[in-house]
């Protein structure tokens, strides 16, 4: 012990502090030092971005069920009109459509590299945001005392992986319910901002000093935690993918959901192993005036489909990889209230792109909207569980083996499985 | 946002100044002095340290001298006993709180009026993108006075087991600041419910909790009714549109109106609030109970609801809801017909229950002994708790006075949650929360916003909850932030506790004294002694070497 800390104090103090004042860059001496301690493939080197739309997205007006008269009915002031009208929804099979403000995603769709999930969600009735978004990201629907989520469960049943912090990755300053657990994730807000703040000589001055600190003094969760901090710091130092630009002429929105994408993007391309990222993004709650080609929505839509396209035109031949999945905590009403909004429903629609997926149709079960086939009379029903969407991912793209044990209380059946990967 | 402007003065003095060569040497030659070993500290200061660190949030310099004059055993008596000690340091700070003086519907008052602001917003500007979130504004601000209070009480308050106890039952009963009227029930919650009953019967805390509209709501008791029952309203309106000829318009509206009641109007049992009474708040998820005991819980407790008029969020007893046949939970047999006093005497068979007395106690355990709590204090707390029917004071002095409380191996064994690291680094210095509310911010950004755990679990007590590579570098962050006092929220004593001296052995000391008890592994000494022998100036030596001890990782335990 004494004699590890003594080795490993003088290489830091040799390698970071004096090599620094002598001008030499330490950089390649230290990743030395770490390299071959742990594993550097193992997994399939693909990755799961995971993107929750919070607040409950209309997935009637996102997918349009255009080819249903009572769509129409039902929403005299808010609905999308049908394709080939002025502002008409983008056709995708003759009976669906997207809102027009996804048209950045439509290329996509029809190339086959973007499929439609319709009538997706929870088993559970509840109509609480805070609710269905915990039973969504735990992955266990009803069940309020999960303390893990199925994304962290997933880390920590599939070993089969390089291990790096980079794994798991939310961008944002908490980590989401999903990514918590017992396997370690990262939480980032800003990719410049990670490690310690100050300016850059400080920095790793007095990063050095905290890891020359903990090295020796430490033993069990602080000590490998404090490893990880630590690599974590240097490699993002050494593919500094903050400073990376969006590849192939991409534009991300100047929005919060396209500034995380872009660094998902950054820390893909940097290959620093991430296997799940999340991102949120909000204001789907659309109580009132919601609007219908153009509002509210609209913009909403229009920025998660800039996002998307410029995240897929930027990773280029690296989507083989990536599997990019949308999800929100449940769909609204199908009929609009009375303040040109829609209330808090049941179905809803995700999207799942990427270059596995088969793309270029509308997947799952639709249940129509007539009244006899709705959920309590009033919303779209589901037809999909989300954890057989999930589970189908996480097997095909992922390579995990065991679904049951990501969702417990669900037992995986490949038979509902909907086959789009 | 923790931007540590001193940080570019300790770069400059380090990297900048002096030939690089014989700062090397310099490091080689002072790595090279053995470390003062501190003279060896006595068994009563070593206790002292120890139950500050465990019934309090931490020590400030002098605590453990203070402890040691009064005495372990009796501090740790004086502790118990919350309502002999004046506060008036917290009381004066607590004064300028403006939330604590609001009623809840006063609170709900300024909520709802701006949920009706924020909508006509919404509607005048429907074709508007999505605008940035408005400025801090009433409600906003009141709670962030609530989150502060937590903070502020946690670094000011003299009744420190007492402010350990209340962050205790906020967890173990836990209701999320996030959900709907809960933003506005909380603080009322929290006051009226939680704190006045932290060391009293743990009955009578369950049943406060039970009949909280807080609770109620978080947990969706309020929505529970037996399956069929139908509020009178809507009979009565029902009847009415039936019997009454109405014109075109009145007839619509009150379709409308009873469209809208019955789209509101609960459906049938809801099992949340029975599972996590049962699995929670009483028996533990290993407490005997089967899922037909679930629905009969649930069952009894239909009609415990809440009441909203004029602003106002009230319990009530809704005859209509409540099932009207019997009940058997756990074997027990709760005869019908009896309304609210099934549940009153559910819960307090719960309370009395063995299942609780024993899961209750190690979870008080695992908060003041271990993450994994050895089986005599557990034992000692359930036979205190069968003992004195409850009574919380004294389960928790059978714990603290338990052998496996003081054992040497429990000592320095847990690590800190973002709260308490934040108060105790704060009180180690002799700092206080300033004007702002910038401090409860702080806990919040190292992973732990206050009162905003959504999961009915409150926020965890295990290490593996905690420590994370993001967590510790944002711990890092607000070390440094602190002891160069910048930290947002903090105001430093105007003399620090640890004096200036170019002797950086005794600065080492020093630092090592008043921030760590003495508690520096040797290792951490020999890296303190060679970073503070870069520095020229001892007052940045002093502020690098305060960082690195409240970033350590002894700092990071307790």
């Amino acid at each position: 012990m004494c004699d590890r800390s003594i080795d490993r104090r003088l290489f830091v103090k040799a390698g970071g502090l004096a090599l620094v004042s002598l001008g030499i860059d330490p950089i390649f001496l230290t990743r030395a030092a770490y390299a071959g301690r742990r594993p550097r493939s193992g997994g399939r080197g693909k990755t799961l971005v995971c993107v929750f739309q919070r607040g409950a997205v209309d997935g009637l007006s996102m997918i349009v069920p255009h080819g249903e008269s009572r769509y129409y009915e039902e929403r005299p002031r808010i609905a999308v009109a049908r394709p080939g009208r002025a502002n008409g929804a983008l056709d995708l099979d003759g009976h669906f459509g997207f809102h027009p403000a996804l048209a950045p995603l439509h290329p996509l769709y029809r190339s086959g590299g973007l499929a439609v999930v319709h009538a997706v969600g929870s088993p559970d009735a509840t109509r609480s945001h805070f609710d269905a978004q915990d039973y969504m990201e735990t992955g266990t629907p009803g069940r309020k005392s999960t303390r893990d989520g199925w994304l962290n469960r997933h880390m920590a049943h599939a070993r089969d992986h390089r291990d790096t912090p980079f794994r798991g990755v939310a961008i944002g300053p908490r980590m989401p319910r999903a990514l918590r657990g017992a396997a370690p994730a990262l939480a980032i807000d800003d990719l410049r901002a990670f490690g310690l703040r100050g300016r850059p000589g400080a920095r790793d001055r007095l990063t050095a000093a905290f890891e020359e600190m903990y090295a020796g003094a430490t033993t069990g969760l602080l000590a490998t935690s404090s490893e990880e901090a630590f690599e974590a710091v240097r490699m993002l130092r050494a593919a500094d993918p903050a400073r990376r630009s969006p590849a192939h002429g991409a534009e991300y929105p100047a929005s919060p959901f396209g500034r995380a994408m872009r660094q998902i993007a950054s820390l893909i391309a940097s290959d620093l192993g991430v296997e799940i990222a999340f991102a949120d993004v909000g204001g789907w709650d659309t109580h009132v005036n919601q609007g219908a080609a153009d509002g509210q929505l609209a913009a909403r839509l229009n920025d998660l489909a800039l996002t998307l396209a410029a995240f897929a035109q930027d990773l280029g031949e690296g989507m083989a990889d990536v599997t990019v999945l949308t999800m929100s905590e449940f769909g609204r009403t199908i009929a609009e209230n009375g303040n040109g909004g829609t209330d808090h429903g049941h179905g809803t629609a995700m999207l799942v792109l990427g270059g596995a997926t088969r793309g270029g149709r509308v997947y799952g079960r639709w249940p129509t909207l007539e009244v006899a086939q709705r959920f309590e009379g009033r919303d779209l029903a589901v037809t999909t569980d989300f954890r057989d969407l999930f589970s189908e991912v996480l097997v095909k793209h992922l390579g995990g083996t065991d679904p049951s044990a990501v969702f417990p209380g669900y037992v995986a059946d490949r038979r509902r499985w909907l086959g789009l990967l | 946002m923790l931007d540590v402007v001193i940080l570019g003065q300790l770069a400059t003095v380090v990297l900048g100044a002096g030939a690089p060569g014989a700062s090397a040497a310099v490091t080689w030659a002072r790595a090279a002095v053995p470390a003062v070993v501190p003279a060896q500290d006595s068994v009563e200061r070593a206790r002292a340290v120890h139950l500050l660190n465990r019934i309090a949030y931490g020590p400030r310099p002098g605590d453990v001298e203070l402890v040691l004059r009064t005495g372990v055993d009796r501090f740790l008596e004086l502790q118990l006993r919350p309502e002999d000690i004046p506060d008036s340091a917290a009381a004066a700070y607590l004064a300028r709180l403006d939330v604590l003086r609001m009623s809840a519907r006063e609170l709900g008052r300024v909520y709802l009026e701006q949920q009706r602001a924020r909508r006509a917003r919404q509607r005048d500007s429907a074709m508007a993108p999505r605008r940035a979130p408005t400025p801090p504004t009433g409600m906003r601000r009141y709670l962030g006075e609530f989150q502060q209070a937590v903070v502020a009480r946690a670094v000011l308050s003299e009744r420190q087991l007492y402010e350990v106890m209340v962050d205790f039952w906020t967890n173990h009963f836990n209701v999320f600041l996030g959900k709907g009227i809960d933003r506005f029930l909380l603080p009322s919650y929290i006051e009226g419910i939680i704190r006045p009953r932290a060391l009293g019967k743990f009955e009578d805390l369950l049943i406060a909790t039970a009949r909280s509209p807080a609770m109620l709501f978080y947990l969706d008791n309020a929505q529970s009714v037996a399956p069929g029952a139908e509020p009178p309203q809507l009979r009565r309106l029902r009847e009415r549109r039936r019997m009454s000829p109405m014109r075109m318009e009145r007839r619509a509206r009150a379709d409308s109106m009873l469209a809208r009641l019955e789209r509101r109007m609960p459906r049938g049992l809801n099992e949340n609030y029975a599972r996590e009474l049962l699995e929670l708040h009483t028996l533990g998820v290993d407490g005997g109970y089967s899922q037909d005991d679930i629905i009969d819980v649930a069952r009894i407790l239909t009609g415990w609801g809440i009441d909203r008029r004029d602003g106002g969020v009230e319990f009530a007893f809704r005859e209509w809801a409540h099932d009207r046949d019997a009940k058997v939970v756990l074997g027990r047999t709760f005869r019908a017909g009896r309304g609210m006093d099934e549940g009153v005497e559910l819960l307090r068979f719960l309370a009395r229950h063995p299942s609780t007395m024993r899961f209750v106690s190690a979870k008080l355990c695992e908060r003041f002994v271990s993450d994994r709590p050895p089986d005599g204090c557990i034992d000692a707390g359930a036979h205190a708790w069968a003992r004195t029917g409850g009574d919380i004071r004294e389960v928790v002095r059978a714990i603290l006075t338990s052998p496996e409380f003081w054992a040497p191996e429990h000592r320095g064994a847990k690590v800190k949650t973002p709260l308490e690291f934040v108060a105790s680094a704060v009180r180690a210095v002799g700092g206080a929360p300033d004007t702002t509310l910038a401090l409860a911010q702080v806990v919040g950004r190292l992973g732990q916003p206050l009162y905003l755990e959504p999961a009915p679990t409150g926020y965890p007590e295990h290490e593996e909850d905690w420590v994370n590579a993001g967590a510790l570098l944002q711990r890092f962050n607000v070390a440094l932030a602190i002891a160069a006092g910048r930290a947002p929220g903090v105001a430093l004593p105007a003399a620090s506790p640890i004096a200036i001296t170019t002797d950086y052995d005794r600065l080492v000391d020093q630092v090592n004294r008043v921030i760590l008890q003495h508690g520096a592994s040797a290792h951490t000494v020999t890296v303190m002694r060679l970073q503070a022998a870069e520095i020229t100036s001892a007052s940045l030596a002093r502020t690098l070497l305060i960082g690195l001890a409240l970033g350590s990782a002894e700092f990071q335990r307790q």
